[in-house]
C-alpha cells in the first residue's frame, strides 16, 4: 500500500492549487453574486489541460484517470471556488462519451469538452421519477433514421452556459420487468422544441438550475451514445465519477473553511490570547480536520478503484456520504469560530453554506447511499 | 538562442521553516519547492527563447539530496533539460560557494544568456548572480523589468528609484529579473505529464573539477556567529478622538516628516 501521490499527481495538485488561487474566493464570490459564471477560471483550467486530465491523449485528454479529475475538482474548490460543473460536463458526460461514443462522436465532443471549450449538461432526474431511474418517462420514438424526444427534466444544472445536455430518455420497455429500457441522447440546448426555464433555488453557486421541455425535439442518429436501450447500465459508469467530484467539492469546501478559521482563530484576540486557545473553539475544528481527512482517504481509495477497474460504487456513495457531512460541517464551525463576521459577506464563508448544504442532497441524497450500504455492505433488507 | 536560468529550490515558506541550532543555515531537510521568485526568469528564458525560434532553456540548480520537484515544476513549464548539483559537501555554503559551482556549471552549458532571480526567497542575500557573472568575466545586468535579445546584444530595462535605465550589453551575459519582468505560465497539465521524461544531469562537486575544500562549510567567507529573532513590532499609539485627535493625527505625520 502506497499513501503518496505520484510526482505527477502532487505537480498537478500544486499547479491547479496555483491556478485557482491566482483567482480565489474573492473572484468566484463577486462573480457569483452579479449573476456571473467562472468563464475566466474555467478557460484558465481547460488550457491547462486540467478539465480534461481523465480523457483520453488521442481526444486532447491527459491519458489520467478520475483520480487526477478528482485533484483538480478538490483544488480548485479548496481555494474557494467549487465549480459543480465539474460534476457535469467532465466527470458525467466526456466520461459517458469516452466509454461510450463512436469514433465520430468522440472527435466531435472531447476535444473541446477536454479544452473547457464546450460544457455539457446532464439531465436525468424528473419531477415524477426522483431517485427512480425506472419510472423516467421523458421517452425518444424513432421516426425513419432519427429520434424525436419528448418529456419533461428538473433540477437540471447549468444548462444555460452548455453547449448540449446529455439526456437520459426512454426508448422501450422492458417486457418481463415492465421497467425502462433507456438511452442516452446528446441535445443541442438551441435545438427547436428544446426550452429550458430558471428553478430560483438559494444557492450562491454559479450554476443555475434548470427545468427542461422537450417537445419532439428531433436528433439525428449521431445523437444516440452508446447502444439503444442500454442507457441505465450505461449511466452507471458516469454516476460514480459524478459521486467523486461532489466528493471532491466537499473536501475542498472543507479544506477552505478550516483554513481560514484556523487562521482567524490564531490571529483574533479579545482576552489576551488568540480565541483558538480556547478548546471551545479548537476542538471543532480540530474534530472537522478528522473528518475532512478521512473523507479524502476514502475519495482517493473509491477515484483508485474506479481507475482500476474495480467495483468503486461502494467507495465512491461512503466517500460523498463523509464528504459532504465533513465538508458542511466544517464550513458551519468555521463560520461560529468567526462570530458575528462568519455571516458577514467580506469574510467569504456564508456564501458557500448553500452549496456545502447542496452536497447532502444532490447528486445522490444521503438516504440514498444510507439504503445503499444497508442493503450492500451489511445484507439488510432492500427498503425501497 | 540557449538560456541558461539559475533556480533555487527551498523549502516552502508557507510551511514552518527552522535554523540548524549550530551552523545557523536554513533546515533543508524535506521536500523542496521552486522559489517563486525564480519563476519569473524561467517565464522569461521560455518567451526569449520562442521568439528567437530556436534554442532551449536549461536549468541550472544547487541543492541537497539530489532533490528535483522544485527542478520538476520549472521542466513542466517548459524548460528542456536541467543540471544539479548535490554534494554532500556542499552544505553551509555560502553566496561565493555557491557562485563558484553555478560558474563551473554554466561553463558546461555555454548558453548564450544566463537569467536569474535579482534574489532567493529564503537567503536574500542578492550577491550570487553578481557573483557568478564575475567568475564567468561576463556582465551583469540587475534587476531587469525587461529584456530583449538580438543576436550578439541584450537589451535590458533596469529598475531604479526613479524609473529605468535603458542597458545594453553584449552576450554571453549575466541578467537578474525582477517579480513581474514577465507573468509565469501555470504548468499545463502536458508539461507535466513531459517533464517526468526530461533529462535532468545529476553532478558532484567532483564533476565539475572544483575542489570539495572550496565550497560548502570549508570554503566558505561568510560565517553566520549568532542569529536573534527580530524584535516584535510594538502596539502602534491610539489617538482617541476628544474633538481634537484630527490635530494629533496632523502633528504625528509632521513629526514622522511625511507632511
Amino acid at each position: 500500500m502506497d499513501f503518496r501521490l505520484s510526482p505527477e499527481q502532487e505537480m498537478l495538485k500544486e499547479a491547479a492549487a496555483k491556478l485557482a488561487a491566482g483567482f480565489g474566493h474573492a473572484y468566484f464570490q463577486q462573480k457569483t453574486a452579479e449573476g456571473g459564471k467562472q468563464e475566466e477560471l474555467w478557460a484558465a483550467l481547460g488550457e491547462a489541460g486540467f478539465l480534461g486530465v481523465h480523457l483520453p491523449e488521442a481526444y486532447s485528454g491527459g491519458g489520467m484517470g478520475i483520480s487526477e479529475l478528482a485533484i483538480v475538482c478538490e483544488e480548485v474548490a479548496a481555494a474557494g471556488c467549487p465549480l459543480l460543473l465539474m460534476l457535469v460536463s467532465p466527470a458525467i458526460c466526456a466520461t459517458l462519451i469516452a466509454r461510450f461514443g463512436t469514433d465520430e462522436q468522440k472527435s466531435r465532443w472531447l476535444p473541446p469538452m477536454a479544452t473547457g471549450r464546450t460544457k455539457m449538461a446532464f439531465a436525468i432526474t424528473e419531477p415524477d421519477a426522483g431517485s427512480n431511474s425506472h419510472r423516467i418517462s421523458t421517452a425518444a420514438r424513432r421516426d425513419g433514421e432519427e429520434w424525436r424526444l419528448s418529456g419533461t427534466k428538473y433540477y437540471i444544472s447549468g444548462v444555460d452556459e452548455a453547449d448540449a445536455v446529455l439526456v437520459v430518455a426512454r426508448t422501450g420497455t422492458d417486457e418481463a420487468t415492465g421497467r425502462a429500457r433507456l438511452s442516452l441522447f446528446i441535445v443541442d440546448t438551441g435545438a427547436p422544441g428544446f426550452e429550458a426555464t430558471h428553478i430560483p433555488v438559494e444557492i450562491a453557486a454559479p450554476e443555475k438550475q434548470f427545468t427542461l421541455f422537450f417537445d419532439e425535439v428531433v436528433l439525428g442518429s449521431d445523437r444516440l451514445l452508446g447502444a439503444e436501450g442500454d442507457g441505465l447500465h450505461q449511466v452507471f459508469a458516469g454516476l460514480n465519477p459524478e459521486r467523486l467530484m461532489g466528493a471532491a467539492i466537499g473536501c475542498g469546501i472543507g479544506r477552505f473553511a478550516l483554513e481560514r478559521a484556523a487562521s482567524y482563530a490564531r490571529q483574533r484576540s479579545v482576552w489576551g490570547t488568540p480565541i483558538g486557545t480556547h478548546q471551545g473553539l479548537a476542538h471543532p475544528l480540530a474534530e472537522s480536520k478528522v473528518e475532512v481527512e478521512l473523507a479524502r482517504l476514502m475519495l482517493a481509495k473509491a477515484a483508485w478503484c474506479y481507475d482500476h477497474d474495480l467495483d468503486a460504487a461502494e467507495a465512491a456513495n461512503m466517500a460523498k456520504f463523509a464528504a459532504a457531512e465533513a465538508g458542511l460541517s466544517a464550513l458551519d464551525r468555521a463560520m461560529q469560530v468567526h462570530g458575528g463576521n462568519g455571516l458577514a459577506s467580506e469574510y467569504g464563508l456564508a456564501d458557500l453554506w448553500g452549496t456545502a448544504r447542496l452536497l447532502r442532497t444532490a447528486p445522490v441524497s444521503r438516504e440514498m447511499i444510507l439504503n445503499f450500504v444497508a442493503q450492500h455492505s451489511l445484507h439488510l433488507p432492500k427498503s425501497y | 538562442m540557449n538560456v541558461a536560468v539559475c533556480v533555487k529550490q527551498i523549502p516552502d515558506p508557507a510551511g514552518e521553516l527552522a535554523l540548524d541550532p549550530s551552523t545557523h543555515t536554513l533546515v533543508r531537510e524535506g521536500k523542496l519547492i521552486l522559489d517563486d521568485s525564480d519563476s519569473y526568469g524561467v517565464e522569461m528564458a521560455l518567451q526569449l527563447v520562442e521568439s528567437a525560434g530556436g534554442g532551449e532553456v536549461t536549468l541550472v540548480s544547487m541543492a541537497p539530496n539530489n532533490e528535483t520537484s522544485g527542478l520538476r515544476t520549472a521542466l513542466a513549464m517548459g524548460a528542456a533539460k536541467a543540471v544539479l548539483i548535490s554534494d554532500e559537501a556542499l552544505a553551509g555554503s555560502d553566496a561565493l560557494g555557491t557562485a563558484k559551482v553555478l560558474a563551473a556549471a554554466v561553463s558546461r552549458i555555454q548558453p548564450d544568456l544566463v537569467l536569474a532571480a535579482t534574489e532567493s526567497t529564503d537567503g536574500y542575500t542578492g550577491t550570487t548572480p553578481v557573483q557568478l557573472a564575475e567568475l564567468l568575466g561576463w556582465p551583469a545586468v540587475t534587476f531587469a523589468k525587461k529584456v530583449e535579445v538580438s543576436t550578439e546584444s541584450v537589451t535590458v530595462r533596469r529598475q531604479t528609484e526613479a524609473g529605468y535605465d535603458e542597458v545594453v550589453s553584449p552576450l554571453p551575459a549575466v541578467v537578474t529579473v525582477t517579480a513581474g519582468v514577465v507573468e509565469p505560465r501555470y504548468p499545463s497539465f502536458k508539461g507535466i505529464m513531459a517533464a517526468r521524461s526530461k533529462p535532468v544531469e545529476e553532478l558532484t562537486v567532483a564533476d565539475l573539477g572544483l575542489e570539495a575544500s572550496a565550497v560548502g562549510a570549508a570554503g566558505a567567507r561568510q560565517q553566520v556567529i549568532s542569529v536573534q529573532a527580530a524584535e516584535e513590532r510594538k502596539a502602534g499609539e491610539i489617538v482617541t478622538d476628544e474633538g481634537d485627535a484630527h490635530q494629533k493625527i496632523v502633528a504625528y505625520l509632521e513629526q514622522i516628516k511625511v507632511l
